[in-house]
């Protein structure tokens, strides 16, 4: 009786949860179409798309300078990528090797869960003050580098760990002693078991570096990072030429994150429909 | 197909340790080797990268601070002064403030759009559904999102402009935006998700039927939610509990840009500290996050054994 009150009551607060979740990031959409003699609030002067041509370069001289999104989105990317494969790499070897029961497996678990719950400025200042004891320059391509993957293997780890606990070794073990190879058991049975956790570990891993904010701050060196630049424009007066860029990079993780899913859609198909084969010969 | 005729690959290296031992203990031992050397470069990494780094924060707040320097020299000179000095106490009471204020809203926020989504959408695709759609947002810039609550908050912002288009006020509210109000509204709607997320998973797995058997003996939504779902969606709110409270008690982004320098967390001293190479203030003030985060934690993690809820 109270159920049938509170279910709309429920679907109301969700809805205005999800308005709560993407309310502020509209608002930002919208005013990123602001004119340029418009400021960084309502009322919209003139729709144009004339921040989005100063972000990209193209529009004349302005007294707003431009945001330094070039180098540093190069930066970030390659970042990002050396990021993901090192820490899917390590995710995966460590999650394989849980398989086995070892002593220490516990604290040896937390010792890696700590590195997504450390706060990132705390190991960013530690690797800082290292850095500076042994004399080594902090450059984003190792000192933010060395925590990034510090920060995104944890994530892989998991992610392995799951897709590991879910499928039976004796699967693997079948088929090495039908006398099938080690390479081509890696390859037809083990790898397509694995492959949905690894992509979804170089989601996370690529996703997490690309953005990292705090855990660069520290220990990038002379050279930034996209978030870096970002963060540079917040102590001088805001402009909308951030909200532009804010549009465009949030279109671009759609993006990855629309690749993700396709990518993961075709394999269970591809998967599914194999099995089905495999069940009428 | 069953016949023994053809010996698995893995029997020869096999023979060479059963002489003393069993073939079962041998292979103990081989996937044992194995494990410790695919964990190596993992726990190695950790151990150089993190823990170190950590270790080297406790070293540092005991070195001597001169003006633009940090020397070996060790002395506590940094730690009494942290703690003789009312603005760095009062961003200790700053920070466990608005890390409680935050944790209570994410949850009051959270568990109710969890429990929607948990157990009363039955439809899996919808469930799906309405999971990504509260995760999406987690995949989009951080610093953006921070940001975005500018716009909306300001005296000429979005919230103040409906009001009074609405006649609800006439003056625009000045306390929205740079105040301890737009920090935590701002940290709330980052940080809610890695609520919604561990207690929707919880309750999506409660078994159908015991709520089912429940209500056929005549028990009531609220006795149902008090004794069923509530003592099962608890593991939920508690790994909830430790991923917000980690986030929140390191945060210094969204108060910098949203608090007008109104709001100094210990993550923002530590910033500034560095900013004007204060490194052991910086390394105190680290010292003392990191105990609070490991009492947290740990007092969270006695209520919940998190490697049994992955």
């Amino acid at each position: 009786m109270e159920v049938r009150l509170l279910r709309p009551v429920l679907m109301l607060y969700t809805a205005l949860f999800l308005l709560f979740l993407y309310g502020p990031i509209i608002i930002l959409a919208i005013l990123s179409f602001q004119s340029q003699s418009g400021g960084p609030q309502f009322p919209i002067q003139e729709w144009s798309v004339y921040w989005y041509r100063h972000l990209l370069g193209l529009a004349e001289t302005s007294r707003v300078s431009q945001l330094p999104v070039g180098e540093s989105l190069v930066r970030s990317l390659v970042l990002a990528f050396m990021t993901t494969v090192v820490s899917v790499t390590l995710g995966t070897m460590s999650a394989e090797a849980f398989r086995t029961r070892f002593k220490g497996a516990g604290p040896i678990f937390y010792l890696i869960i700590l590195g997504m719950m450390v706060p990132g400025v705390l190991v960013g200042l530690g690797v800082a003050l290292l850095a500076n004891f042994l004399d080594i320059g902090r450059a984003w391509w190792s000192t933010s580098f060395v925590l990034h993957v510090v920060y995104t293997f944890p994530f892989a780890f998991l992610v392995m760990l799951a897709i590991f606990n879910r499928f039976d070794r004796s699967v693997e073990e079948a088929s090495l002693s039908l006398g099938v190879s080690p390479a081509k058991t890696f390859r037809r049975v083990t790898f397509p078991l694995i492959f949905p956790g690894v992509l979804s570990a170089m989601l996370f891993s690529f996703t997490l570096s690309y953005d990292e904010f705090s855990r660069t701050l520290f220990t990038a060196g002379a050279d930034l990072t996209l978030p870096l630049s970002i963060y540079g424009t917040f102590s001088v007066e805001i402009y909308p030429n951030v909200f532009a860029f804010g549009v465009l990079t949030t279109l671009f993780s759609f993006t990855l994150l629309a690749i993700y899913g396709l990518l993961m859609k075709r394999f269970t198909a591809r998967s599914k429909s194999r099995f089905a084969g495999q069940e009428e010969t | 197909m069953y016949t023994n005729d053809k010996k698995s690959p893995g029997t020869p290296i096999l023979a060479v340790n059963t002489q003393a031992t069993s073939p079962a203990a041998a292979r103990e031992v081989r996937d044992r080797r194995r494990a410790f050397l695919l964990l190596t470069p993992g726990v190695l990494w950790m151990l150089l990268f993190m823990l170190l780094p950590l270790g080297m924060v406790i070293y540092v707040s005991f070195w001597t601070q001169t003006t633009f320097a940090v020397k070996p020299d060790l002395t506590t000179a940094s730690w009494e002064q942290f703690l003789s000095s009312a603005t760095y106490l009062s961003a200790i009471g700053t920070t466990l403030r608005v890390w409680v204020i935050v944790l209570l809203a994410t949850l009051i926020v959270g568990y109710p759009v969890a429990l929607f989504i948990g157990l009363f959408v039955k439809n899996r695709t919808l469930q799906t559904a309405l999971l990504v759609a509260c995760v999406i947002p987690f995949w989009t810039s951080f610093l953006i999102r921070v940001i975005a609550w500018r716009p909306m908050l300001g005296t000429e912002g979005a919230i103040n402009i409906i009001l009074m288009k609405l006649g609800i006020i006439s003056d625009p509210l000045s306390f929205l935006l740079f105040s301890e109000f737009s920090v935590i509204v701002g940290m709330t709607q980052i940080y809610c998700v890695f609520m919604v997320g561990p207690i929707t998973f919880m309750i999506a797995r409660i078994d159908e039927s015991v709520i089912e058997a429940a209500r056929d003996l005549g028990a009531s939504f609220g006795t149902i939610f008090r004794r069923i779902v509530l003592p099962l969606s608890l593991p939920g709110v508690i790994v909830g509990t430790i991923f917000v409270s980690v986030m929140v008690l390191g945060e210094f982004a969204t108060a910098a840009s949203l608090s007008g320098r109104k709001v100094n967390l210990l993550g923002n001293i530590i910033v500034s500290q560095v900013g004007s190479l204060k490194w052991a203030f910086a390394a105190v003030a680290g010292v003392v996050l990191t105990v609070i985060i490991t009492v947290v934690i740990a007092l969270a993690l006695r209520v919940v054994d998190l490697r049994k809820e992955m």
